[in-house]
């Protein structure tokens, strides 16, 4: 990093842009986390808004995932990692006493870095969570949520013929296209993606991308990537963080022509920082 | 952002490319002043072995512009350049397009210079106006091309400011011109190429603003073209 | 100029120690044929010996008798009911028709030696030919009865009797030529062993079966997988994925691996402490001493079934868990289901060494003389090591084939159990 950069990080107290949008699905305002005693995230505010793509660049271990595992509490299942702030789901205090985890990555479904089907059928690896959470009383319905999602995530067509082949057996991007659809399978609110393409061909990759932005008429969306083509490509807005603070957020266009801050720039035109 | 450190990515290569482009487009530039001024040398002196090299000499600006052109497609296809890369790309290209036009202008200069010289007869040639608005064209040319060279947004948007001057000398040129050819229409040819001349300086000078305007891009990421200047003053001064 | 030199340079370099990692490579694969081939050696020694040892107790010498079954040698009345035929001397028929086969033998060591051609268990088999068909009193048959081992094993062999003194036995001159007599006259036959398979322990060799001891070791197997099975695998879930990472976990780690290291006496003596002599289980029993190898087992099992669901990739994990699975869905849906070939190869292993075990049934008191076939796991039961151990702590030379032959159906056991473990590996593993 240079001087002025690492002058300009230190006196980073307020992120740039607008973090905030009108009604938003996903609220958090001033998220710290710590592991034990070391601090991943310092002082987070930012909005997921409804039918929008929030892409979250950064470099490695700038806490992009840490954060977006914070918003359905994969982190739980880390003891030492510990919470503060406020983050809310339609003003739902999501680390509040009343809300279950379970109920809530019922609603905010993730998918992951590298595709993970259960070993199971395609069929069942989508009609698993609709059977745990028994949103289907009988077959039929459970064979539409099927159909559906599969038809959601793009790959109805590739599998219809197959749905009792185990999920294993399909390409890469088939594979985490039915990790999509197994999220969708549930309906869940907000999708959280955490870098869905980087174990992905190009054109896997553009399959999801197309697919993301149609998702976008139906979830919010937050996607962490390390691809700032494919933030700009699928995102309406684009959150910068840089070791655990968030730098910018803004219009994916305005921080890809002409970002604010000196960092969001550094980094995303690959100079020294 | 005031500078751009285009020397500070992390790909060295990279850094080579963009200053190569850059510095080529200054050459252009250097070549493109260098045919206006001795295009107005050659008009205001009556020159007419100069005027027939400047009529002939754009072919050298025409190859940069071809090669900077092919060079900034190349970065584009392989860098991907986003923020203030992207910018000075689009600039770029955009600035040479100009730097062609003045080119194409100076070189006009010259073949009317050319014809004037060899049909010269006593008439009045307008030479103490021509060189007033030939000066001013000049120099604006010269300053947009070193604000271009550093940067510098400041003294781009005081050349946009110039270019009213540059306007009212042509204008005022204009109706003198008309004049004389309401009164001595026998004339009209030498009338129209003084007119030509006169207008291919006051093209350069617009063609200048538009670089200015394209450094304002590249340094602040706003587009101020189309946008009043007491707009302009008001965001930047 | 130089660069090519230099390249040249390290192309002689590289070609030259070439020369010596090949030879190196062909070294380690030699060492490495030579042990495969060593220890494959040894198991065809072993397993040719204990064949060629065993085979011939699958085989039992029978002699034919003519039997005159009179109800006065019986020593009944003419229509004698159950109790009377229960009392009867069947061994007094079986004598006499001896006596008639060879007659020549009138002295009292003569006679005795001549009734020991046949086994103790001829009237048995007549006892229970005669209970079953009491109307065959009274007349006269031919009857294939079990030879005395001593016998037996000549016979078996093979051995040429016409030179008697080839032939390393306990029989002596006349036992010899009466045994040659009965050959002649084609009274002698070999067929299948099946009382190896039917009868339980024996003091006499060509009665002695296996059975007692089977079906002992497989009630105690039985008892030690119901028992180890579910709380090892319990055990394993709950430290590998539910249990907090502190201080505690850590010291029950530290002592289940510590446990598996434990000399199985130890195990024994405990299993002595606790439930014979505070729990008054019965002694002996299958029960306690699955109970005893179970603890044994506990630790082997617990421990590759950790291994098994650590080897579980995480992202299966998160991905059930991110889709709102509850901790125990995650596990039983898919963690368990993907570690079970693993944990199911830590179980055979450990009934694997729980099936071998002598020591701690030695303690509880299994190593009693058995020879009732258990009815139940609290029966007094043997089992098949211990079967082993006490046969070839036997002196009559039939118990040397015994002895092999224990030991090979105690390998098949082991095997069959594997390949049902690897069946059930297979039926796991093609669910992908």
């Amino acid at each position: 990093m240079n001087k002025s950069a690492q002058e300009a990080f230190d006196n980073l107290t307020e992120t740039v842009g607008d973090a905030q949008v009108d009604k938003p699905k996903m609220r958090t305002e001033n998220v710290n986390v710590f592991y034990g005693t070391n601090q991943a995230i310092h002082d987070v505010s930012l909005d997921i808004g409804n039918n929008e793509v929030v892409a979250m660049i950064g470099p490695s271990g700038c806490g992009k995932s840490t954060f977006l595992r914070c918003l359905n509490r994969m982190n739980d299942t880390i003891p030492s990692c510990r919470v503060e702030g406020s983050i809310t789901l339609d003003g739902e205090d999501l680390y509040g006493p009343d809300l279950d985890p379970v109920l809530l990555r019922a609603r905010v479904g993730m998918v992951f870095q590298k595709p993970n089907p259960f070993a199971k059928s395609i069929y069942d690896n989508v009609a698993y969570g609709p059977r745990i959470h028994g949103l289907s009383s009988n077959r039929a319905e459970l064979d539409d949520i099927v159909t559906d999602s599969l038809k959601k995530a793009g790959l109805f067509d590739e599998v219809k013929n197959r749905l009792d082949a185990p999920g294993t057996s399909l390409s890469g991007g088939q594979q985490q296209r039915l990790c999509i659809a197994r999220s969708i399978a549930v309906s869940p609110e907000v999708i959280l993606m955490d870098e869905p393409c980087s174990a992905l061909d190009p054109i896997a990759t553009a399959r999801i991308e197309e697919l993301i932005d149609e998702l976008r008429q139906n979830f919010a969306i937050a996607i962490v990537t390390h691809s700032m083509q494919q933030a700009a490509r699928v995102s309406q807005r684009t959150a910068y963080f840089h070791l655990g603070k968030l730098v910018e957020v803004n219009d994916t266009k305005a921080v890809f022509t002409n970002p604010q801050h000196e960092l969001t720039e550094n980094y995303i035109t690959g100079r020294f920082g | 952002m005031d500078k751009l450190h285009l020397d500070q990515h992390i790909s060295h290569q990279f850094n080579k490319e963009l200053e190569d482009i850059r510095n080529k487009v200054l050459k252009m530039g250097g070549i493109v002043e260098q045919q206006v001024k001795d295009g107005l040398q050659a008009l205001l002196e009556a020159d007419n072995d100069l005027a027939t090299k400047v009529a002939q000499g754009d072919y050298e600006v025409n190859a940069l512009e071809v090669e900077i052109d092919e060079e900034c497609t190349q970065v584009l296809a392989r860098r991907q350049p986003a923020a203030s890369d992207l910018r000075l790309m689009v600039t770029v290209i955009k600035v040479i397009t100009d730097l062609e036009r003045i080119g194409d202008e100076a070189e006009k200069l010259g073949r009317f210079t050319r014809d004037l010289t060899a049909q010269s007869s006593g008439m009045p040639s307008y030479r103490k106006e021509l060189r007033h608005l030939g000066e001013l064209v000049k120099s604006m040319l010269h300053d947009t091309l070193d604000a271009f060279a550093r940067m510098d947004v400041d003294a781009a948007l005081t050349i946009v400011q110039r270019d009213n001057d540059v306007n009212r000398e042509y204008e005022t040129l204009e109706r003198l011109l008309a004049t004389h050819l309401v009164e001595d229409p026998r004339q009209v040819s030498q009338l129209f190429k003084i007119t030509w001349c006169a207008r291919a300086l006051e093209r350069v000078g617009d063609h200048s603003v538009n670089i200015c305007e394209y450094v304002v891009y590249l340094v602040k990421g706003r587009d101020i073209r189309h946008t009043s200047m007491d707009k302009i003053k008001y965001e930047f001064l | 100029m130089s660069a090519d030199k230099s390249i040249t340079d390290t192309t002689t370099l590289v070609r030259r120690s070439l020369a010596k990692r090949h030879a190196a490579e062909k070294r380690f694969r030699a060492y490495g044929i030579f042990a495969i081939v060593a220890s494959l050696s040894f198991l065809v020694i072993l397993l040719v010996s204990i064949i060629s040892k065993g085979l011939p107790a699958f085989k039992a010498t029978y002699v034919n008798l003519d039997i005159n079954l009179s109800a006065e040698a019986l020593g009944v009345s003419e229509s004698p009911d159950r109790t009377e035929l229960r009392s009867a001397s069947y061994n007094t028929v079986i004598r006499e028709s001896l006596r008639e086969l060879f007659p020549e033998a009138s002295s009292r060591r003569e006679k005795k030696d001549l009734y020991a051609l046949v086994s103790n268990g001829a009237e048995y088999d007549l006892f229970d030919l005669v209970i079953e068909n009491p109307e065959i009193i009274g007349t006269t048959f031919s009857l294939w009865v079990l030879a005395d081992d001593e016998m037996g094993s000549v016979i078996k062999n093979g051995d040429d009797l016409t030179n008697p003194e080839n032939i390393v036995t306990r029989m002596n001159e006349n036992q010899l030529s009466w045994a040659k007599k009965l050959q002649d006259d084609g009274r002698l036959d070999v067929r299948f062993n099946t009382a190896f398979f039917e009868n339980g322990d024996s003091r006499e060799p060509e009665l002695a079966g296996i059975k007692a001891a089977l079906i002992g070791s497989a009630f105690t197997l039985l008892i030690t997988f119901s028992l180890s099975f579910p709380i090892a695998v319990a055990a394993a879930i709950y430290l590998e994925e539910f249990a907090p990472q502190n201080r505690w976990t850590d010291v029950v780690e530290v002592n289940i691996n510590n446990l598996a290291a434990v000399p199985s006496i130890v195990f024994g003596l405990l299993g002595l402490a606790v439930f014979i002599n505070y729990f008054h289980l019965p002694r002996s029993a299958p029960v306690v001493g699955g109970i005893v190898l179970s603890l044994m087992t506990l630790p082997t099992i617990i421990i590759s079934s950790r291994a098994a669901l650590k080897a579980v990739p995480p992202s299966i994990r998160e991905a059930a868990r991110g889709l709102g699975a509850s901790d125990l869905q995650v596990v039983t849906h898919h963690v368990l289901p993907l570690a079970m070939p693993g944990i199911l190869t830590g179980t055979i292993i450990g009934l694997a060494q729980a099936l071998g075990e002598t020591a701690p049934l030695l303690m509880i008191g299994m190593v009693a003389f058995i020879v009732d076939i258990p009815q139940s796991v609290t029966d007094s039961a043997t089992v098949l090591p211990v079967q082993v151990f006490l046969w070839a702590d036997s002196p009559e030379r039939a118990f040397v084939e015994k002895t092999s032959a224990a030991i090979m159906v105690l390998l098949a056991f082991l095997v069959a159990m594997n390949a049902v473990a690897v069946f059930l590996r297979k039926r796991f593993e093609r669910r992908w």
